[in-house]
């Protein structure tokens, strides 16, 4: 039954308490994602202010907004010449637009730890089922990176 | 809005430290013309998507969309970029502001940890191949292949705008009348503290097993078009699996944030994703997600509500057109 019924006859309970697994998830996040914020502002000053880019902007920007796709705007690119492939920021961090990509994908990346360590804390309080559905989530989460 | 900024340090240094940083990239730019962007324009571009992109988070959170719906169909309608490219860059625009909302929902005890996590299974899954759907169409497509993902992209939206006008899910304490045998065992129940009432609610998911392939199909709808899910994760929630509206509401952003990062992975590997071009993007959805998850309540969300459904309606007659002159190769005289 709805629930708000029920609750009606409980007014003296105390509030239901927050899940720890929860608290540890929405943290996790909230801070990757802050601090993948700040690595952007960085490598968008270096992009902008230096020369010391993987790939012009300029060129990554006018190409972007002429319509070209993918494939063009890659093999386009001076020093570059195909589209790449996998995670070409890790080896590019110390470049401008390496370390705007760095900083994007750390924020996505953010959602595995905070999948496991939510994952362990579900473990921790004998919510095994859920622990289990949460690692499998954070399994296929790595899988997509791959 | 100062009381915020006192309160959360983190963001006053954010929006500091972005102001800062972008007056500094138009006064050192070191970028040099080309035949269809000036410095000072490329310049005007990151700055003019921060502030869009800032617009777009208050508007999805006070909508109760994510950003990823305004985003992605007015990007495909209106400008000449490549339809791979808005998509992956509208995922970027549909995670972030849910990303950064995931803490203090999760602090205030409103998104359930447990039903994010079984929903996130088939989002994610459903997400992964939206993508990589999206990417092999791209490949062996083309322009085809661009025409079709407008024509589809117009006609999801006007049926969203139209379950806008029909009302779409309100329904605050959903009342359920069985129990499935499935939804039983899988035992989604929890409770939550409501502050308008001064109680808690006692809730318990049900329908689990429709609910799921529901959620493969927003997974897949929004890793193809870029679109993320927000305006079917709070319905599927609310009125299939009788989740009360404000914990459909807060579990929502969880949950489209986790499917969202999965659907990213394959067009960042693939360069689909533009770092100077997605990062104003990612700023503005931070930056205004946090303001969105603290203080937008006391704004009338149903004035934002009527514009959001003339800008879908508007968008999908232009995204229509755009399809059909695309794929039949006929030419439609319209703005």
């Amino acid at each position: 039954m709805s629930d708000v019924k029920n609750d009606s006859e409980n007014k003296t309970e105390e509030r239901p308490p927050v899940s720890y697994a929860g608290i540890i998830y929405g943290d996790i996040i909230y801070w990757g994602t802050l601090a993948g914020a700040f690595v952007v502002l960085l490598g968008s000053i270096i992009s902008f202010a230096t020369t010391n880019n993987y790939v012009d902007p300029a060129y990554m920007l006018s190409a972007l907004m002429d319509g070209k796709n993918v494939n063009e705007i890659w093999t386009g690119a001076e020093g570059v010449g195909a589209p790449p492939n996998g995670h070409w920021y890790l080896s590019e961090f110390t470049t401008g637009n390496g370390l705007t990509m760095l900083g994007i994908a750390m924020g996505v990346f953010s959602v595995t730890p905070a999948i496991f360590a939510s994952a362990y804390y579900l473990y921790k309080d004998n919510d095994k089922v859920f622990a289990s559905v949460a690692a499998l989530a954070g399994v296929i989460t790595i899988f997509a990176m791959i | 809005m100062a009381s915020l900024i006192k309160r959360i340090p983190e963001l006053s240094l954010l929006i500091f430290g972005t102001v800062i940083i972008y007056i500094a990239m138009g006064l050192l730019s070191q970028l040099n013309d080309t035949n269809v962007l000036t410095a000072d324009g490329a310049w005007m571009l990151i700055v003019g998507s921060f502030l869009m992109s800032f617009v777009i988070a208050i508007v999805a959170v006070l909508g109760g969309v994510g950003g990823g719906v305004l985003f992605t169909p007015v990007m495909l309608g209106f400008t000449s970029i490549d339809s791979l490219l808005v998509r992956s860059t509208g995922l970027v625009v549909a995670m972030f502001s849910g990303l950064v909302s995931s803490g203090p929902f999760m602090r205030k005890g409103l998104a359930d940890i447990r039903i994010v996590f079984y929903c996130a299974i088939p989002i994610i899954i459903g997400a992964m191949l939206g993508a990589q759907v999206a990417i092999s169409m791209a490949d062996s497509m083309g322009a085809e292949g661009d025409a079709i993902v407008r024509l589809l992209l117009g006609l999801i939206l006007v049926f969203i705008a139209v379950m806008f006008i029909m009302g779409g899910a309100k329904n605050e304490y959903p009342k359920r009348k069985f129990i499935d045998r499935i939804s039983e065992k899988m035992n989604l129940k929890s409770a939550y503290y409501e502050e308008s009432l001064g109680k808690n609610i006692y809730y318990q998911a049900i329908r689990v097993l429709p609910g799921g392939f529901l959620f493969l199909i927003v997974g897949f709808t929004g890793g193809f078009f870029g679109l993320g899910g927000g305006w079917a994760v709070v319905p599927v929630l609310n009125l299939v699996m009788t989740v009360p509206l404000k914990v459909s509401a807060a579990s929502s952003g969880v949950l489209l944030a986790m499917g969202n990062a999965a659907a990213i992975w394959p067009y960042i590997m693939k360069g689909a994703l533009i770092a100077s071009f997605a990062a104003p993007w990612m700023l503005g959805q931070v930056i205004g997600g946090i303001i969105g998850a603290h203080v937008l309540s006391k704004i009338n969300a149903g004035f934002v509500r009527n514009i959001l459904i003339v800008l879908l309606l508007m968008t999908s007659v232009k995204l229509i057109s755009r399809g059909i002159e695309g794929f039949f190769g006929v030419d439609i005289p319209i703005l």
